[in-house]
């Protein structure tokens, strides 16, 4: 089996690493990493968005990645969001909104709306909407998780 | 009812399950680790139905990395087989014979044939890959109708047919008497003003969880099995693992993560697999561990509601229900799969098909049917999604035939006065579903809403209004459950009070995000006046939790919240008596403390008081002194039975906007009306209903399973099998009009299973009401803007 050493950058930690080469990004996270709070909810086809991760700031689905191709690259993921121990408002919204049932899709819906909010600062609920488009949740039917995002944009003005 | 006025039930309360979930470090099953654990993966099969021929593994065995590899000639003198007593529902039906792996032919495509043990995961992929397996196809049974025909082949080829179940749920045990009821309703029916004679159809959906299922078992000599396993019946499974591995119970040990990623009955059955897998972790006597892909997922599991029904209603001019009939057929698939069976649902789904209103008299038969598809597997709305489409259409269209509006022809026939005992002896035990429906008429402004209408109508805008609603369980009796699924239905809490003045709950059921963590501690919190931070529930080890039938039907919120505050009165009962022995207060009972704010505090004078601290430490740190006959420690175990099943009710309206030109359609709005009892967390009850009637939606709208005419699946990814997104669905407008439930001691009722149920009602009945001038009636499932659209040609042609 092929493999290749990378650079990665990991909330803020540098992890050198030697990877097959047909490793996946999310799989790299997780077993490497140790940071399982980025899922896999689908078959790899980037469909239901529970392993977004932000890469240089940017949100993308690390299950549509090779870990390969992030050397060099710095991921924040779900376990970066807090800062000092200090929820995010956005993770404050969610649990002050009850945005999360089983919380298996919620880390990739807040690596998503984290960039969302940067990009949309003042969103209506149809651009929300559509923004969570990549995100699949089974359990809340998507309304308090509107409402979470709204608190968040507000109170991050 | 205790105390509900105040304190921690019915309050807004954040849960304590999120902190951990929203900063990623929830821990679910994949996220669990064992030290050289091995991998498992699934060989499954290509075919729908076929002979085995051969199956070469040495290519698979010979690979580096590779442990084991297994296929059902391996291990079906090892492993008993299935059917077993504990996963066997006490209904008569045939039961199929079947082990983990595939023996001898291929059922259905998807079924696990041998499966590969391999050091790595992508490794343990490669081999599968690796096993060759020659087929001799059989011809494929698809269609359920055919499958029951005479001459059919017949798939599991022990049997005389394709019938695993048939009953009839309202003309008797014996034939006599079920013809003599069949002449009874026919009467009725030849005298009826008014009879409505219609097939529905619902197609192949269910409640895919976004966690897929998962298992790591461990072995070892002197602890035996140790099993991690998505599960919502941890308890249950293991007593099946204990019997069909043959190891003794007291030697099986199963953990449901406290982290489950959904669930919605899809981690409820005992499936195949875990066998499989725990056999192999005690035959290596190393960890072997399963994450399920979302393919396998979709193939094998979450696939629910394919049922027909022949349906005919009878009513009187003046809208009165005279009577009903149903032939109901379900596709079952090849129905092995432990504590369903593929036929339960329908059979609860017959059950509840009267719904809430008042039918004199009922003939209601249901057949179900063996095909080569995977086993139906049960989903939220259990069973009922299909017939209670079929039921809440079938009143809109019967009210046409009478000239009423279909809003006053349910309020006409709901069940006026509870209890009331259903024609197919479904218990309905308390509330007012009157006041319920009123409720939401109130929210639905029907006058209103029928003048815009007319007003759009002339300006070529299509704008419908769609009414549905549904009676569901509320927890799952005992009298119910032991003949349904061999289990019991009492709910279990065992509460443990700490030296420190905190409180242990323990729950025998698996949760999968419904937030009995934070439910169980508001009502644990306020029965003994401290915070519900103050609270830690552990759920789902068999190790470590009382008995429990699983997180079912509804049962938290009814039966297992019910035996936690049960547990504390019982505690509280206790501390009180060697507080007042400790005190040397003469005539005083128990119920003369309150336990409020952090403190005990006795009511004839409440200037004696002590810390809950205080008066807990005291009993369980210094056990001297103690009144005669009592002794130390504070845990207790309680079981609740309610003294009858019980229910909740709830009803919707729709409205929607219908394109003539395309048949695209909007949902303008979604309202609820809801007898939940007494809420215990408002935000999670919302959040229920929310869930609920989304997933109801998605099922309507976009989700199918799809089998080619060789059985061949095609929908086992989440591109062609089509969840709701989030711009795809409306916010839904929650109210309430609880009627208290009389036999809990909160006063709660259990909610969120059967709430998907009403929805594909209440929207085709809005759309069929925005087409009202094409006269189109929508009798199939799913609900698809291409088929609106021809179904809008024909009609315009026609016209």
């Amino acid at each position: 089996m092929s493999t290749t050493t990378i650079t990665v950058t990991i909330n803020g930690e540098v992890f050198e690493e030697t990877v097959p080469v047909r490793m996946l990004l999310v799989d790299f996270i997780r077993e490497r990493a140790a940071l399982t709070g980025t899922h896999i909810g689908c078959t790899y086809e980037g469909v239901c968005g529970a392993c977004t991760v932000q890469i240089d700031g940017e949100a993308v689905k690390s299950c549509l990645m090779v870990a390969a191709q992030a050397d060099g690259h710095e991921i924040t993921t779900v376990e970066g969001l807090a800062q000092g121990g200090e929820l995010s408002p956005l993770q404050r919204a969610f649990n002050e909104q009850h945005a999360l049932q089983c919380g298996y899709c919620t880390p990739g819906i807040l690596m998503n709306m984290d960039e969302f909010l940067r990009e949309n600062p003042d969103p209506t609920d149809e651009e929300i909407r559509h923004g969570l488009v990549g995100n699949l949740c089974r359990c809340t039917g998507y309304a308090h998780i509107v409402d979470a995002v709204r608190q968040a944009a507000k109170e991050t003005r | 009812m205790t105390g509900t006025s105040e304190g921690w039930v019915g309050r807004h309360f954040h849960r304590k399950e999120d902190h951990r979930l929203i900063t990623g470090r929830g821990k679910f099953l994949a996220d669990l680790a064992r030290p050289g654990a091995l991998h498992i993966v699934f060989k499954r099969s290509d075919h729908a139905h076929a002979t085995i021929e051969s199956i070469d593994v040495s290519a698979a065995r010979a690979m580096a990395g590779v442990v084991a590899v297994v296929t059902g000639d391996d291990i079906k003198d090892e492993i008993l087989p299935m059917p077993q007593p504990v996963v066997q529902p006490a209904l008569p039906a045939t039961y199929p014979k079947h082990w983990p792996l595939a023996v001898g032919k291929v059922k259905w495509h998807g079924e696990p044939v041998a499966a590969v043990v391999a050091r790595d995961p992508y490794i343990a992929a490669d081999a599968a890959e690796a096993i060759e397996v020659a087929y001799d196809p059989l011809p494929y049974v698809g269609d359920p109708e055919s499958a029951l025909a005479e001459g059919a082949t017949i798939v599991h080829e022990d049997w005389p047919d394709n019938v695993i179940f048939q009953m009839d749920f309202t003309g008797g045990a014996d034939e006599e008497s079920q013809k003599a009821h069949e002449a009874k309703v026919q009467e009725v029916f030849d005298s009826a003003d008014i009879v409505l004679k219609q097939r529905f159809t619902c197609h192949r959906c269910g409640v895919a969880p976004m966690e897929t299922r998962g298992a790591l078992f461990e072995w070892d000599e002197s602890d035996g099995l140790t099993g991690w396993l998505t599960t919502q019946r941890p308890h249950i499974d293991r007593l099946a693992l204990s019997d069909i591995l043959e190891i003794p119970a007291e030697k099986v040990r199963i953990i449901a993560p406290r982290d489950q990623g959904g669930g919605f009955g899809v981690k409820a059955p005992f499936y195949r697999e875990p066998m499989l897998i725990a056999y192999m972790a005690k035959k290596l006597g190393r960890p072997v561990r399963w994450i399920e892909t979302r393919q396998e997922h979709l193939m094998a599991v979450s696939q629910e509601r394919d049922q027909i029904h022949d349906l005919e209603v009878a009513a009187a001019s003046d809208g009165k229900l005279l009577a009903i009939r149903d032939r109901g057929i379900a596709d079952c698939g090849d129905g092995c799969e432990g504590v369903y069976w593929g036929f339960l649902m329908p059979f609860l789904g017959a059950v509840e098909l009267p719904n809430a209103y008042d039918w004199p008299i009922g003939d209601i038969k249901v057949k179900v049917a063996i095909t080569n598809k995977s086993a139906l597997s049960p989903a939220r709305a259990f069973g009922e999604f299909p017939t209670r489409f079929a039921m809440e259409r079938a009143i809109d269209m019967v009210a046409k035939r009478c000239g009423m509006e279909p809003a006053d022809m349910r309020r006409k026939n709901l069940v006026a006065t509870l209890p009331h005992m259903s024609i197919t002896n479904e218990y309905f035990d308390s509330g007012d579903f009157i006041k319920v429906w009123d409720n939401l008429m109130a929210e639905a402004d029907l006058p209103g809403f029928r003048a815009r209408q007319a007003e759009a109508r002339a300006e070529g805008r299509y704008l419908g209004i769609g009414f549905g609603l549904g009676v569901e369980l509320s927890g799952v009796a005992s009298e119910l459950f032991v003949p349904m699924e061999n289990q019991p239905g009492y709910g279990a809490a065992t509460v443990r009070l700490d030296p420190r003045g905190k409180v242990l709950v323990f729950e025998g059921d698996a949760p999968g995000g419904q937030g009995h963590e934070t439910t169980v501690a508001q009502a644990v919190a306020q029965s003994f006046g401290i915070h519900p931070n103050d609270v830690v529930v552990t759920t789902g080890d068999t190790g470590t939790t009382p008995f429990g039938s699983g997180t079912v039907g509804a049962r938290a919120g009814s039966y297992f919240v019910s035996a936690a505050v049960q547990a504390c009165e019982f505690l509280k009962d206790k501390i009180g008596r060697i507080m007042a022995h400790d005190l040397a207060l003469a005539d005083t009972s128990p119920a003369d403390f309150e336990f409020r704010d952090g403190f005990v505090t006795y009511q004839k004078d409440t200037n004696i008081k002590k810390t809950f601290r205080e008066a807990v430490e005291r009993v369980i740190m210094a056990p001297i002194n103690l009144p005669e006959g009592e002794s130390g420690g504070l845990e207790h175990t309680a079981f609740f039975e309610a003294e009858k099943p019980m229910i909740a009710f709830n009803a919707d309206v729709c409205t929607v906007e219908v394109d003539i030109e395309t048949g695209q359609f909007k949902i303008l709005s979604w309202t609820t009306s809801e007898d939940v009892g007494q809420i215990i967390n408002p935000q999670i009850v919302e959040g229920q209903m929310q869930g609920a009637i989304v997933q109801g939606l998605s099922n309507t709208m976009f989700e199918e399973f799809v089998y080619d005419e060789n059985g061949q699946q095609l929908t086992a990814d989440f591109e062609n099998y089509k969840l709701a997104t989030a711009a795809d669905v409306p916010d839904i407008k929650v109210t309430h009009a609880p009627t208290p439930c009389p036999y809990t001691p909160l006063g709660s009722r259990g909610i969120g299973e059967g709430r998907p149920s009403d929805v594909p009602g209440t929207l085709c009945n809005a759309i069929c009401d925005a087409l009202e001038p094409f006269g189109i009636e929508i009798t199939d499932l799913p609900l698809r803007p291409d088929s609106l659209w021809r179904k809008i040609q024909a009609a315009r042609g026609a016209s």
